[in-house]
């Protein structure tokens, strides 16, 4: 157990953690069972925020700046990764409507 | 005082976590993601990442999640999903995300933190001791994330373009 002291306060590192797995756990199931192609990608930036959360508590933890500066750059791809996926989507929409990914499995072959 | 805003901040971002993956309308579950990065944003300010919760909510809060409400009103409201045919798949899912969930929280059980590198806490994490970091060290993979969000602005533009035929 490691113990942040924070504002004079004592807070433990590995609530932040559990925190993190669980917000993670949360962007997996919305990953695995909704079937809107945009809500999964709504999860997928859940999951990357919480690995966010357990890098800057890591970071925090060490004193050591690099896990903040993986942070960012771990921002920067879901930023890129949004723009791209909602790029596609757009292209799916233009065809037609799609309102289950399992619609959208032709290509699998 | 901490553990107050922690707890408070930890509950936004559960029920936030669960208002993405329950509401059917893809716009509430964006609205719901929005809170959860707020409240992440706290807990940033708490672990003392100043620079890290003011690009949470500007670039994360602020321009992502409105390039998501964007796109869903350009697509138009989502229609209510019937019973899927792989019923038993969410359940198969729920199962094994738990059994994860289960297995990382075992792991921090055993776990055993290196002692922190000694640094002064009121530099920890200022613009300036990321600016240090981003421009010394890690100056190469920071010049490489420009080439990464030049490719995907060139892909979403190709993407996104007026196809020849469709005039």
């Amino acid at each position: 157990m490691s113990t942040l002291n924070i504002g004079g306060s004592e807070l433990d590192a590995s609530w932040f953690l559990l925190l993190s797995a669980v917000l993670f756990v949360l962007g997996a199931i919305g990953v695995l069972v909704r079937r809107n192609p945009l809500v999964i990608l709504i999860s997928i930036e859940l999951m990357l925020n919480a690995a966010n959360l357990a890098l800057v508590t890591f970071s925090r933890q060490l004193q050591n700046i690099e896990g903040q500066l993986f942070a960012l750059m771990s921002m920067t791809v879901a930023a890129a990764e949004a723009v791209v996926g909602l790029a596609i989507l757009v292209d799916i929409f233009r065809v037609r409507d799609v309102e289950d990914v399992d619609d959208l499995s032709e290509l699998k072959g | 005082m901490a553990i107050a805003v922690f707890v408070v901040a930890a509950a936004m971002a559960i029920i936030g976590g669960v208002g993405v993956v329950t509401f059917h309308q893809p716009i509430r579950s964006v609205l719901s993601l929005v809170v959860v990065m707020l409240a992440l944003s706290v807990l940033f300010l708490l672990l003392s990442a100043q620079f890290v919760f003011a690009v949470q909510i500007i670039v994360y809060a602020g321009a992502v999640m409105v390039l998501f409400l964007f796109v869903i009103t350009l697509l138009g409201p989502a229609r209510e999903l019937g019973p899927g045919r792989l019923r038993f798949q969410t359940w198969l899912s729920i199962l094994f995300v738990l059994v994860l969930l289960g297995l990382m929280y075992a792991l921090f059980q055993g776990i055993e933190y290196r002692h922190p590198d000694q640094t002064d806490l009121s530099f920890f994490g200022t613009v300036q001791s990321i600016a240090i970091g981003l421009f010394t060290t890690y100056l190469y993979p920071f010049e490489l994330t420009s080439i990464l969000l030049l490719v995907a602005a060139i892909g979403a533009m190709y993407l996104s373009r007026k196809r020849i035929d469709d005039i």
